[in-house]
């Protein structure tokens, strides 16, 4: 299939030297190319993953990602623009999917994207930074450096009307959300349309990565969101393994798979719980919350910890976990499951429940694929997007499960999604569980130098990593895209023409994670 | 079947707050404390492999600064673990006092948290938990809250906010910083973007470790923080 | 027989012109003498209308005779004297308020012109309330339209200003013609166009066809429905001070009119009369304070306000006729002291709130409360003022709007002494319309007073400074109105009751509404036994001690079953104060062991908040645009959605546009077919001779047909 793909390239870009290396095609492409190439990808389906920058003696490189969704394998295209003027065409005419990817590099490195809408005032605020911080720059390393001062932030307004304003929600609101400033354009009554100012949390996990051992930066992969630790820090994992040539045991892929889809299934009952208490259904939210306590206690039973932190290692896992937790695990996981469905079944038979979260927070197939979202939150709106179908890797290709969708992209579909994973997850751990034999659990770890993409699907949606390793095993350059990054890049969309009292329903059923998309 | 009935029918989910040193790691996973080694080399191993630096070996005793300790999991089998819920100290000044012992209002700010450490608030007012039996409740805003609950590192961008939420709260007033990253910075601080913990922005006066520290711990916390009951 | 008023009124009329040809005389002195001449003129009118109400009437002199219309007439009547002391309070302020005003306009419009048309606008009125035949009175109305028109327009070199002048001359005109061919229609019988002369016999058709002329003729004056679409245009771009008057004396006129006809010329016969007044004046309630609240604009809310105020007048003084009609003088005269009671009080808030809004105009150049904000810290004193007027307008106790809304509502209760159903259910349905016009009327002025004064500045406001003194000294006379008004019912009733005598009877509503003491024993008690007795019985002896009058107080049925109304601004004010002192006395002993923190507003840990986050105006009336979507019945003019590269959005651009009621369903039909028949006309005309024979023809036998069958 990537051979086909290559040819279909080469065919097509004679001159650009196409190499496969491993699972990827890769290519140093002139920045021209850069617009046609992609356009032609994504008509053939291949999806934006991520977009690396990495600057190394002043020169910059920007590596672009794409995976396939017809089968397995990644392009990367890696260009090099001129070191003096730092500006490379923006793909963002391209595709939407890039818009955010080049805001941040522009953030960080102070690139200039030509012909992109919107640059500025994204990761680093306006009111905090300079122009042209480049905080992910080398050298430059405290605060000290980038000269704070203050500059005037001023919100992009879009609603054009006679006594249109912002309402601003945040960033610290609620009783204990996470920390995010929201701006409602509205004319009073019905908002407009609604964006986040978000990066509020961030903590510049990538650069605080460089220069940590490999082993180390794990902790932060997997405390990006903490609530998907598997997801984030297997994707993680997985970049390193590839990068450094580690192949982690049979055991240890099991046992992997097993927690991960523990944490999808502990997750989505957060996320329900969370859409239930958005709709002041205090009883239903309770007894989520119970269910969720419930399971909270499962994993912390099951690898010592609550939320699966230090669960997983470079090469496989950091301690065994032994068949009898496990077997425990599911044991306890099923008897759940009829209180999970009697919570489905008794949210889906009230009314008043489903009036507030139908035709709310709409994301049709078309935006869903355009903004190339991903997760429960795209296979609601209809587009199987799922990692572990569309770029297999270990255990997912010997178990089987379904990748439930919904078509309708509003909040009741995603509800849905989240209750027919949940199932699904269930049913993985108990094959899982059946397949478990004796053996080691963690590759001797010899990290060498290199650099390699690694994926999952956390449980929000795919999670796509780079690691560049050098000898001693130090991170030199990390690369994270949490797939709530993607995602809130179509909060925007679900909230076209709302009304106030919908914004926490809105919201809980998009199932965003700030601390995830903030790192 | 209305969702009063059904909320009826599920009976009373609360539980006792369980008392002891061996709780299940179900609803503690514990934090390390301070172990004796056979050797001085081992115990030296045993502090190499934190991240954090929080083990640091005296002869052949390993000390635990339970602050900095992220959980990793990393000395699980050889550290001493402890498995109960009073894990707070006080970092300065003391519990609030007078009326304030039944009952106070907590303003939570996430300052750049992961998610895990308020995932385990949201669970404080949950039916296992029902952090309102004690008097505490969780107010949405600052004017009305007498204890300031911040979790995260406190980021760059959250600091200003932050200390906007401690300027507008009334005195008296209190700060419990919950979770490594706010006692501390945790994994993430002190760095280019975040200070080390939430000392850095407000005033602390108790401090509770752990990532995330469980429900239990942060009741215990609170209920110390409002004079309910003095930490070991 | 008293002569005085007449002769002060001439003397007061001659002070205007004078000041009229002193003020053309001189650009520099101009100012100062439309307000030396204004103030005197206006001052002497006053006295002259205390005298018209309190005194004997000077009974109708005859000036010239001619040969057709007989002779002019002039003469006092306490009616007249009422609305000319209404326009005195009015003009008195206004005009040591254009002292400094009228700065902002030089050097491009002349001062000298603005002085000569107001001095003859204020004769003009003031001659109108002794004009006693038709012909007079026509002229004068005339002489008032124009000078009216011209000092609408004065800003003339805006096109805008120019066509809101244009466009209220000419639906005057239509009004005053209507009202000509109905008071003429009313003294075509009695032979003489004297309104004195005793009336002839009138034919039930003939009565309502002069009801009808005459109530929408004048009724373009007083801004009724559905022949109000001068007066949103008009009041927005006359000049603050000229909108003053407008709101406070020409729009009165109206009302002056329809109570004249209706009560000497004609004296009202059908209740149905009343249930046409009543319902219009419902209706243009409601319809005004609807576009009121949804709007944006200061002057132009004013002016939409004015509309509802004179409909809450107007629904009074249905009220009263379909009282007089069912033969109940007493709730008849209720409702016409409510009706002109809220015309007083609507002159001095209104004129306040429009001299308040010019200030702000003037000040900082612009009037849309989308922009404004946070005022009061610029404009302490004019804030403060302007609340009185917001607080008088809204009907707040114990400010004056208050107390004629009171009257209003209890006179509409009175539907149950009614006997026909019909009349019960419509009184119900105005009453329950007026409620929700009071509602709103809040709604609106929170709007108001919170959009302009308080919160921040939504866009930079230049740095201003107070207004100057005599503005502020003209207000704020117009504030004591207000409060007056407001506290001093007892004292005000009776003047109107007086002044109404001639239609109702002697000091009816006094007897009725404002007893002096609730004493069984005080003699002489000029109460009645058994109103004394209930009210003892009840036990409100309050009032026992108090000096003077403090209550308005109504009871009806027996001491079986005693109904009492009652309300007393006065003690109110008393009562207010004191517990605004203990109030604040608490407050202050509770917290004098305690500290004071201060810290700003909490916005979320948001800083600074940007003027674009705040609330603004239309944010604030949306739901009212919402929830009554099908009265505006808004047009989307533009509802554009760009996006550059397929998916990214970069403006939504929406506006919508409501048309004024009374112009949809009046003035655009009209306009449009107009413009038809101007198109059929134009048709006709294509040249050709055999045509015009045949029009000529058609024409002939048209008229032959008329005479030989009429
Ligand atoms: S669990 Fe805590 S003390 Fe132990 S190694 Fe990890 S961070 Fe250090
Ligand atoms: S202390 Fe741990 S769980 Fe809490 S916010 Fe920090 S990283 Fe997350």
């Amino acid at each position: 299939m990537l051979a086909e793909a290559v040819t279909a390239l080469r065919s097509r870009w004679s001159c650009v030297d196409w190499s496969i290396e491993r699972d990827s095609i890769c290519a140093s492409i002139s920045p021209d190319d850069l617009r046609a190439i992609t356009k032609y990808l994504i008509s053939q389906e291949w999806r934006l993953g991520t977009i690396v920058a990495t600057e190394t003696h002043g020169q910059l490189e920007l590596r672009y990602c794409l995976y396939a969704t017809r089968h397995p394998g990644w392009v990367q295209l890696v260009i090099a623009p001129d070191r003096m003027e730092r500006a490379v065409p923006s793909l963002t005419p391209v595709t939407i999917a890039a818009d955010w990817f080049e805001r941040e590099i522009e953030d960080l490195f102070s690139v200039s994207f030509a012909q992109h809408p919107r640059l500025g005032d994204f990761v680093l605020h306006d009111s905090q930074w300079a122009e042209n911080a480049g905080l992910m720059r080398p050298g430059v390393h405290t605060s000290g450096d980038l000269s704070e001062q203050q500059r005037e932030w001023r919100p992009k307004r879009v609603l054009e009307e006679e006594g249109a304003f912002v309402m601003p929600i945040g960033p610290i609101f609620s009783g204990d959300a996470e920390s995010a400033l929201f701006l409602l354009e509205t004319v009073g009554e019905d908002v407009v349309r609604a964006v986040p100012r978000l990066f509020y949390k961030y903590r510049a996990i990538e650069k605080i990565a460089e220069g940590r051992t490999a082993a180390d930066v794990l902790l932060l992969a997997e405390r990006c969101a903490g609530t998907s630790a598997i997801g984030n820090g297997l994707a993680y994992c997985r970049a390193v393994e590839r990068a450094s040539g580690v192949e982690p045991p049979a055991r240890a892929h099991v046992v992997r798979g097993f927690v991960a889809e523990l944490e999808r299934l502990r997750h989505h009952m957060t996320s329900v719980r969370e859409i239930c208490a958005s709709t002041s259904l205090t009883v239903a939210a309770s007894q989520a919350l119970w269910l969720e306590e419930q399971l909270l206690r499962i994993s912390g039973e099951t690898c010592g910890h609550r939320y699966l932190f230090g669960v997983l290692a470079i090469g496989g896992l950091q301690h065994d976990v032994d068949d009898g937790a496990l077997r425990a695990c599911v044991a306890g996981a099923a008897a759940l499951s009829p209180k999970i469905d009697q919570l489905r079944t008794a949210l889906e038979n009230s009314s008043s429940f489903l009036d507030r979260i139908e035709r709310v927070g709409v994301v049709g197939r078309e935006a869903a694929r355009t903004f190339e979202l991903v997760g429960p939150f795209a296979r609601a709106a209809g587009v199987a997007a799922d990692m572990r179908v569309i770029q297999p890797y270990d255990p997912y290709p010997c178990v089987h499960f379904d990748v439930p969708t919904e078509s309708e992209g509003d909040g009741y579909a995603r509800l849905r999604v989240l209750f027919a994973e949940m199932r699904a997850s269930l049913g993985i751990m108990s094959e899982l569980c059946a397949e478990l034999a004796p053996g080691a659990t963690r590759a001797p770890a010899a990290i060498r130098a290199g650099s390699a993409l690694g994926w999952s699907e956390a449980p929000r949606g795919a999670s796509v990593q780079w690691v560049e390793l050098d000898d001693e095993g130090v991170v030199r350059r990390y690369r994270l895209t949490p797939p709530s990054f993607r995602n809130w890049h179509g909060f925007h969309v679900a909230t076209e023409g709302f009304a106030f009292q919908d914004f926490p329903i809105v919201l809980a059923t998009l199932d965003l994670s700030v601390a995830e998309n903030d790192r | 079947m209305s969702w009063f009935i059904r909320g009826l029918r599920a009976g009373v989910l609360t539980e006792n707050l369980p008392e002891g040193q061996n709780l299940p790691a179900s609803l503690t996973p514990g934090l390390p404390r301070r172990t004796d080694f056979a050797t001085e080399q081992e115990a030296l191993e045993i502090t190499s492999l934190c991240p954090t630096g929080a083990l640091r070996a005296e002869e052949r005793a390993v000390h635990v600064t339970s602050e900095r300790c992220v959980e990793c999991m990393r000395c699980k089998p050889e550290q001493d673990w402890r498995r109960d819920a009073d894990w707070a100290r006080f970092a300065d000044g003391g519990p609030l006092e007078g009326a304030f012992t039944r009952s106070i209002h907590v303003r939570i700010v996430d300052a750049g948290d992961c998610g895990s450490c308020l995932s385990e608030l949201a669970q404080l007012n949950g039916p296992s938990y029902n952090l309102h039996r004690f008097g505490i409740f969780i107010t949405p805003t600052p004017r009305q809250a007498d204890v300031l609950l911040v979790v995260g590192p406190v980021t760059r961008q959250m600091l200003d906010p932050l200390k906007l939420a401690y300027e507008a709260m009334p005195a008296p007033k209190r700060v419990l910083a919950v979770g490594a990253c706010a006692a501390s910075g945790g994994v993430f601080g002190p760095s280019v973007m975040c200070a080390a913990g939430a000392a850095d922005a407000v005033p602390v006066d108790l401090v509770l470790p752990g990532c995330p520290p469980p429900p239990l711990a942060i009741v215990h916390a609170l209920r110390a923080l409002c004079g309910q009951e003095r930490p070991a | 027989m008293s002569q005085w008023p007449l002769l002060l009124t001439g003397i007061a009329i001659g002070v205007a012109l004078v000041g009229a040809l002193g003020g053309v005389v001189s650009e520099r002195r101009a100012a100062v003498v439309l307000t030396t001449a204004g103030c005197l003129a206006a001052a002497l009118a006053f006295i002259a209308g205390v005298g018209m109400i309190f005194g004997a009437g000077s009974g109708d002199r005859f000036l010239w005779s001619f040969p057709v219309f007989g002779s002019i007439a002039i003469g006092t009547t306490p009616l007249g004297g009422i609305f000319a002391c209404i326009s005195a309070l009015v003009y008195v302020p206004t005009s040591l308020y254009s002292l400094r005003y009228l700065e902002r306009y030089r050097p491009e419009y002349s001062a000298r012109a603005f002085a000569c048309w107001y001095c003859v606008l204020l004769a003009a009125i003031i001659a109108l309330f002794v004009c006693r035949d038709v012909i007079s009175f026509f002229v004068i109305w005339e002489i008032v339209a124009i000078a009216s028109a011209a000092l609408v327009a004065y800003e003339w070199r805006r096109e805008r200003n120019v066509r809101a002048a244009f466009i209220m001359l000419a639906m005057s005109e239509a009004g005053t013609i209507a009202a000509v061919v109905a008071m003429l229609l009313a003294r075509a019988g009695s032979g003489s166009l004297h309104f004195g002369a005793p009336a002839a016999a009138i034919s039930q058709a003939a009565a309502w066809a002069i009801f009808i002329l005459s109530f929408f003729g004048f009724g373009v004056k007083a801004g009724l429905l559905p022949v109000n679409s001068w007066l949103p245009r008009a009041h927005p771009v006359a000049p603050g001070n000229v909108s003053a008057l407008l709101s406070g004396v020409i729009l009165n006129l109206g009302v002056y009119g329809i109570v004249l006809v209706n009560s000497e010329l004609v004296p009202v016969r059908y209740a149905g009369e009343g249930v046409v007044v009543l319902v219009i004046g419902a209706a243009s309630a409601l319809i005004g304070i609807l576009y009121a609240t949804i709007e944006d604009d200061l002057k132009t809310m004013l002016a939409y306000s004015s509309v509802e105020n004179l409909g809450i007048a107007v629904t009074a003084l249905g009220v009263a006729f379909v009282f007089t009609a069912e033969h109940q003088t007493l709730f008849a005269a209720l409702g016409f002291a409510a009706a002109v009671y809220h015309v007083l009080n609507h002159s001095a808030y209104k004129a306040l709130l429009f001299l308040g809004a010019a200030t702000l105009d003037a000040k900082l150049g612009g009037r849309s409360m989308n922009r404004l904000g946070g005022l009061i810290r610029v404009l302490p004193v004019t804030a403060a003022l302007f609340f009185v007027g917001v607080l008088g307008i809204a009907a707040i106790p114990p400010l004056n709007g208050f107390v004629s809304e009171w009257l209003t509502f209890q006179a509409l209760l009175r539907a149950v002494e009614l006997s026909p159903l019909g009349l019960r259910v419509v009184f119900a349905l105005c009453g329950a319309t007026l409620a929700l016009t009071a509602a709103l009327a809040v709604t609106c002025f929170v709007k108001a007073f919170g959009m302009t004064f308080l919160g921040r500045p939504r866009t930079p406001l230049p740095a201003v400074d107070e207004a100057a003194r005599a503005m502020k000294f003209g207000m704020a006379l117009l504030a004591l109105e207000c409060i007056l008004l407001g506290v001093l019912p007892t004292y005000v009733l009776p003047a109107i009751s007086h002044g109404a005598a001639d239609l109702l009877g002697p000091d009816t509503i006094t007897a009725a509404l404002v007893p002096p003491f609730f004493k069984p024993t005080a003699a002489p008690n000029p109460l009645p036994s058994d109103f004394v007795a209930t009210f003892h019985a009840l036990g409100a002896q309050i009032g026992r001690g108090a000096p003077g009058r403090g209550w308005v107080v109504m009871l009806r049925g027996g001491s079986a079953n005693p109904v009492v109304f009652a309300m007393s601004t006065t003690y109110l004010l008393f009562i207010i104060a004191l517990l605004l002192a203990i109030a604040y006395a608490v407050v202050r002993l509770a917290s004098r062991t305690r500290r004071t923190s201060r810290s700003p507003a909490w916005s979320g840990g948001l800083s600074p908040v940007l003027p674009e986050m705040t609330y603004t105006a239309t944010g604030f009336s949306n739901p009212v645009r919402v929830i009554f979507d099908a009265v505006f019945n808004p047009t989307e003019v533009e509802n554009e959605r760009d996006t550059i590269y397929q998916h990214f959005r970069s403006a939504i651009r929406r506006k919508r546009e409501d048309v004024f009621w009374s112009d949809r369903i009046l003035s655009v039909p009209i306009e449009r077919a107009t413009l038809r028949m101007a198109a059929l006309l134009a048709r006709m005309h294509h040249g050709r001779l055999p045509a015009y024979v045949g029009y000529a023809l058609g024409t002939l036998l048209l008229v032959l047909a008329i005479v030989t069958f009429a």
